[in-house]
């Protein structure tokens, strides 16, 4: 857990490859951080869980999604 | 004008003569451009980790020593783990009717075989891993990111010689990129192939040049001319991230037929669409990105959902190589490639395009 970011409001640039293709294709979202995170790897790669999602992709199947530390946008911090 | 102006400081960085970049997932293209005095970037998003090893020993072997880069798509989203069977038992029946309804209406053929789709989710992060580990093995001169951002891998990357590159569509990415110390920022505009960012290309590069200091700016989405390059660097940008000027090129491995579509297309015969993946993604127009404009159709479906729903289509229209059904990602730059020619062409037509408008607006010295 990361307290400090528990409870934050954020916007995630995410996205990834399209299944079934070689192509790259972003994502938004806007949520709140639940301040759980991963880390992938070494050099750690790390993962934020947002919730509350009141953006998002028409029809996104998911309650909740992780988002790339780095890729992540405090809307308080902008 | 004193200098050469086509010797940016991309050129320096790289140690080639010019700053021409070509993102390919074509080998042959990637080492003609190479030897031309271009770089090339190999997408390779798609290949396992043993296939990557493989591919960067095959340019090693042919471009004497010349640098090269790889690209992967890094995720920067990933939903909750789930399987294929579950996310398909949810796509509504209506567009389930929809989809069946282009495929009788167009006589689109079955797949030849069940469509591989790829699995995703939090797969996606593990295979990036997977991927990236042989990169930074194998000391790739230019590890290059289509998506998310390389920051975590920086230290790994500068550690064994190689350069990261982060590719952005929007500025905010690239201040956040910048501040972490990637070696160059693609910025690419909405004119682009494949998925891009709503800001235009025009704006973008001109936005994240003003923040990027030394760090060159690379710049992308729909350059296809001398005159294509000879703007964007004067934009601000270092090079020019070029990717629909090599899919009809003579070396590129693409069908046929969708090299032939390419040479007779114009901007207009491009399309944003999220019909296909559920992603917006320019693309060359077919009948199943028009259909999913109609008003009477159903609201494209997010992805995954839509990629399965389409999926037979695509497949389909490739087994069978139904030129009426057919696309590819196109950028608007496309009207610009109306011949099959060899990469060392292109690369040499570009670069006495540009010099020739430089040349017009300030005078070059002899």
């Amino acid at each position: 857990m990361d307290p400090e970011r528990a409870g934050r409001r954020a916007e995630c640039d995410g996205g990834g490859l399209v299944m079934g293709s070689h192509y790259a294709a972003r994502q938004e979202f806007t949520g709140t951080l639940t301040g759980e995170y991963y880390d992938e790897g070494d050099p750690p790669w790390r993962w934020y869980k947002m919730i509350d999602l009141t953006r998002k992709p028409n029809a996104y199947p998911f309650v909740s999604v992780w988002c790339e530390a780095d890729s992540l946008f405090l809307i308080d911090e902008d | 004008m004193s200098q050469d102006p086509l010797h940016t400081k991309l050129c320096d960085q790289l140690g080639v003569e010019f700053p021409i970049v070509s993102f390919t997932h074509c080998k042959d293209v990637a080492v003609a451009v190479i030897n031309s005095g271009g770089f090339a970037v190999l997408g390779e998003a798609m290949h396992t980790p043993d296939e990557i090893e493989a591919d960067i020993k095959w340019i090693r072997e042919r471009v004497d020593g010349k640098p090269f880069g790889i690209d992967l798509v890094l995720p920067a989203s990933a939903p909750a783990e789930t399987s294929l069977d579950e996310i398909s038992a949810k796509i509504p029946d209506s567009h389930r009717e929809f989809e069946q309804m282009i495929m009788k209406k167009y006589d689109v053929p079955m797949p030849k075989e069940s469509v591989d789709l790829h699995q995703w989710g939090g797969l996606s992060q593990a295979l990036g891993r997977a991927q990236l580990e042989v990169l930074l093995e194998e000391r790739v001169p230019v590890i290059a990111s289509g998506l998310g951002s390389p920051a975590f891998l920086l230290d790994a990357a500068h550690e064994r010689g190689s350069l990261v590159w982060g590719l952005v569509g929007r500025t905010r990415q690239a201040k956040r990129q910048l501040e972490a110390g990637v070696d160059a920022i693609i910025a690419q505009g909405f004119d682009a192939a494949g998925h891009t960012g709503d800001m235009g290309t025009l704006s973008i590069v001109a936005e994240v040049a003003s923040i990027a200091g030394d760090t060159p700016i690379i710049a992308a989405g729909g350059i296809t001319t001398g005159r294509h390059l000879a703007a964007a660097l004067c934009l601000g940008a270092s090079g020019v991230w070029t990717g629909t000027l090599w899919l009809a090129c003579r070396e590129s491995d693409i069908d046929m037929i969708i090299k032939e579509r390419l040479v007779a297309s114009t901007a207009a015969d491009t399309v944003w669409s999220d019909s296909i993946s559920g992603f917006t993604m320019r693309v060359l127009k077919c009948p199943w990105t028009e259909e999913w404009k109609n008003p009477e159709a159903p609201r494209p479906l997010a992805s995954p959902y839509q990629m399965i729903l389409s999926s037979d289509y695509i497949q389909g229209a490739n087994d069978a190589r139904r030129g009426d059904l057919m696309t590819e990602a196109s950028g608007q730059g496309v009207g610009f490639v109306t011949e099959m020619l060899p990469a060392r062409q292109i690369v040499s037509d570009m670069v006495e395009e540009a010099l020739g408008v430089f040349d017009d607006l300030v005078g070059l010295p002899d």
